[in-house]
């Protein structure tokens, strides 16, 4: 009976699987392989060798060590402001009314717009002479800034660019669990005299952590693997001197350009395993600290 | 019950992997075989049987317009043939897709191709020899014979002892100057280093108005730096040996003059416009080195304005980089399409059909005799600005084609825009430009 029901489970299943095992586990696979290619005939499959080279490759090489930390300046850069920013725009959405969900598909826009039409829109507002922002800046007193032309603003802009974009997909998220918080809790904190900001950290907080969670995690995944952005803004380039050089651009520039499939495979799986790590330490920490 | 899910998954992971396994014997063995058959086989390219050649292109716009024209011109005199045009987008894009289709084994039958990407398909043997079919009975005719091809264009589809390519859309760098700033000012076109860098000062200034910059650079500065080693007397790379050359006195002289101009603010770079085309119509630039092929988007873009080109400025020694595209043909084709697309290929770059193309574009003629003819020749009389290309045929020279020139490029890359961008001294880019260069050469070695 139960061979049976799993038996039709899998008959429906099967097309969503078929598709999965195509476009992600077959090539979850392939490249897993590739990354231990040493000497190999890409185009016929014939691999004289097998060996850790690849990886040996990226632990000498300054370029892939610079992709890492790019990686990381923009995780660190992206994730903590556009969780903090969107939570508060959910907030003040959620507190009024009248137009609420004029300004939720406001926020929403730039996330389903095609990202290299965005980046061209940002590419003028970066412009040094032209742009808005250095214009807006300049009500400051401060002098225009190369965002797009200097390694030293090259990666501001590329986060600038990100938080603005994925804002709009966290406020709908943040926007749902707060809505799933009873009016209850909050009644029962006002009867304990608690104020405004006693009632944001202790109900709204503590009730919002598995969403806040989810965030985290797909912005921390997302994030580290960030390139769209990167090749539409710099027009097919990882910015002056790769300076918004990350671990996919990399890849994708040892695979298509170099033809250097192990390394690019190779570099793929170490993304793969940070990734990996650092999401394991966020269900590790979720464990402990939501704790209803 | 896990256990059996998994079981069917990899079950069906098995069945892929055997289905891709397959694939290969069969592709493998057309490869080796395409080989020897060719020689004997395309002597009979008086194709009886319908064919249908693809051809994958980077084209777009007039350039697409035109080569649609000339295909199906093609067809309408070849009736067993049909030539299927698929435009990739632009050459990366096309670049890509190349890669997955020799993967897969779907190449076109041919396609455009840059000879740097020649060398990757010919070290994995994805492309045609086509020495046989050109010395073969269906070869040149007489009066537009294949060594008419101007030699700069041959060498650069020649490795070895075999030709992987035919040239098509070739371009060079010319120096595109606007008149009326320079009459304005009693100059005229610089020829030297010298000049230009003096007309550049002068024309740095307030004119009508606008903060003109007298002299552009584009943003792929890195791609021309050799153009600018070997004007000032030296080499960039040993392509027999593999070994970087530029880092020498000459290689700092090119270094220095273009860091001097960039400093003082005589010159700048193409920066957020992308390409000079823009600045350079506007009227922010009074001239820059460009490729020939903008030749018809500054045409476009003038307006009133009066402009011209000019030979590349020599320091040492004169020398303008050849660029552009050959048409290259993937092994994985029957020979009745190769020979049926090697008849387009020819077609393509017929005497007439070079000059029709290179009107229509900007791109060069590539026939000797083309560039001679009176049809060119009355031509660039009339189109002043297609007259520098024209004249730098002698001095010309080609890229550096050599397994991982891709990464030497981007290290070079790398390290010149901390000089263009970042205030770094000459000396210290050339240095660590010619390290990271010969690193990246010494890899793919």
């Amino acid at each position: 009976m139960k061979l049976k029901e799993t038996a039709k489970a899998v008959l429906y299943l099967s097309p969503a699987l078929l598709i999965i095992g195509v476009f992600t586990i077959y090539p979850m696979i392939k490249s897993f392989f590739m990354s231990f290619y040493a000497e190999y005939d890409y185009f016929n499959d014939v691999v004289h060798r097998y060996g850790f080279d690849n990886f040996v490759y990226l632990w000498n090489d300054a370029v892939f060590h610079k992709a890492l930390q790019n990686t990381f300046i923009f995780v660190l850069g992206v994730v903590p402001v556009s969780i903090l920013l969107s939570l508060w725009i959910a907030l003040m959405l959620n507190s009024i009314t009248f137009l609420n969900k004029f300004f939720r598909t406001i926020y929403f826009i730039p996330f389903v717009t095609s990202v290299v039409a965005v980046s061209i829109v940002w590419r003028w507002i970066f412009h040094s002479n032209y742009g808005i922002m250095n214009y807006f800046l300049s009500w400051f007193g401060v002098d225009p800034i190369n965002w797009l032309t200097s390694t030293e603003w090259a990666m501001p802009s590329l986060i600038i660019l990100s938080i603005w974009k994925g804002l709009g997909y966290n406020i709908i998220i943040f926007l749902a669990g707060l809505q799933t918080i009873g009016d209850t809790y909050y009644n029962a904190a006002r009867i304990d005299g608690a104020n405004r900001w006693n009632r944001f950290i202790h109900v709204t907080l503590p009730q919002l952590a598995p969403t806040t969670f989810f965030v985290s995690i797909i912005s921390i995944i997302g994030s580290f693997k960030v390139f769209d952005e990167i090749y539409a803004l710099f027009d097919g380039k990882a910015g002056p001197s790769n300076s918004a050089l990350t671990v996919v651009y990399y890849v994708f520039d040892k695979f298509y350009g170099e033809w250097n499939f192990g390394v690019a495979s190779a570099a793929a799986y170490v993304l793969f395993a940070i990734i990996f790590v650092f999401t394991l330490l966020q269900f590790y920490v979720s464990k402990k600290k939501i704790t209803y | 019950m896990k256990k059996f899910s998994l079981l069917v998954f990899l079950l069906m992971v098995s069945v892929l992997l055997v289905a891709c396994g397959d694939d290969k014997e069969e592709g493998n063995a057309s490869n080796a075989a395409s080989g020897d058959k060719k020689q004997t086989e395309t002597a009979k390219t008086e194709t009886t049987e319908p064919v249908e050649i693809e051809f994958w292109h980077a084209m777009n716009g007039d350039h697409e317009v035109w080569l649609e024209d000339a295909a199906a011109k093609f067809s309408e005199e070849n009736e067993n043939i049909t030539v299927k045009l698929v435009n990739q987008g632009s050459y990366g894009d096309l670049s890509q897709k190349l890669l997955a289709a020799a993967k897969a084994k779907t190449s076109p039958t041919i396609a455009q191709a840059y000879a740097e990407w020649m060398t990757e398909y010919n070290a994995n043997n994805l492309v045609v020899d086509l020495a046989p079919m050109i010395n073969g009975e269906n070869g040149f005719p007489a009066d537009a014979s294949y060594e008419d091809i101007s030699e700069v264009f041959r060498v650069d589809n020649t490795f070895g002892d075999k030709v992987l390519g035919l040239p098509f859309n070739k371009s060079t760098r010319v120096l595109f100057y606007n008149k009326d700033y320079f009459e304005a000012n009693g100059l005229t076109a610089p020829t030297t280093w010298d000049e230009l860098a003096a007309a550049a000062k002068t024309l740095t200034k307030e004119i009508d108005g606008k903060q003109v910059v007298g002299m552009g650079f584009e943003n792929g500065l890195a791609h021309e730096i050799s153009m600018w080693f070997e004007q000032a007397g030296g080499d960039f790379v040993d392509e027999k040996e593999g070994k970087v050359l530029f880092n020498t006195d000459a290689g700092l002289r090119a270094l220095t003059f273009i860091d001097t101009m960039l400093k003082d603010g005589s010159a700048r770079m193409a920066g957020e416009d992308g390409y000079l085309s823009g600045p350079f119509t506007r009227g922010d630039v009074a001239m820059y080195i460009g490729s020939s092929a903008g030749l018809a988007y500054v045409a476009k873009d003038a307006g009133n304005m009066n402009w011209s080109t000019a030979p590349l400025p020599k320091d040492v020694e004169a020398a303008a980089p050849f660029q552009g595209t050959n048409i290259t043909m993937f092994a994985n084709s029957t020979e009745a399409e190769q020979a049926a697309a090697f008849e387009f290929m020819k077609y393509l770059i017929t005497p007439e059909n070079t000059v029709d193309w290179a009107k229509a574009t900007g791109y060069l003629p590539v026939r000797e005799s083309a560039q001679q003819g009176q049809d060119w020749l009355s031509f660039i009389e009339e189109n002043e600005a297609y007259q520098a290309g024209n004249a730098q045929y002698a001095d010309g020279f080609i890229d550096v084609r050599l397994p991982g020139s891709y990464a030497m490029k981007n290290a070079i890359s790398v390290e010149l825009d901390k000089m263009l961008f970042e205030g770094a001294t000459p000396a210290e880019t050339l240095e660590a430009m010619s390290t990271k260069a010969q690193e990246a050469l010494d890899q793919a070695k």
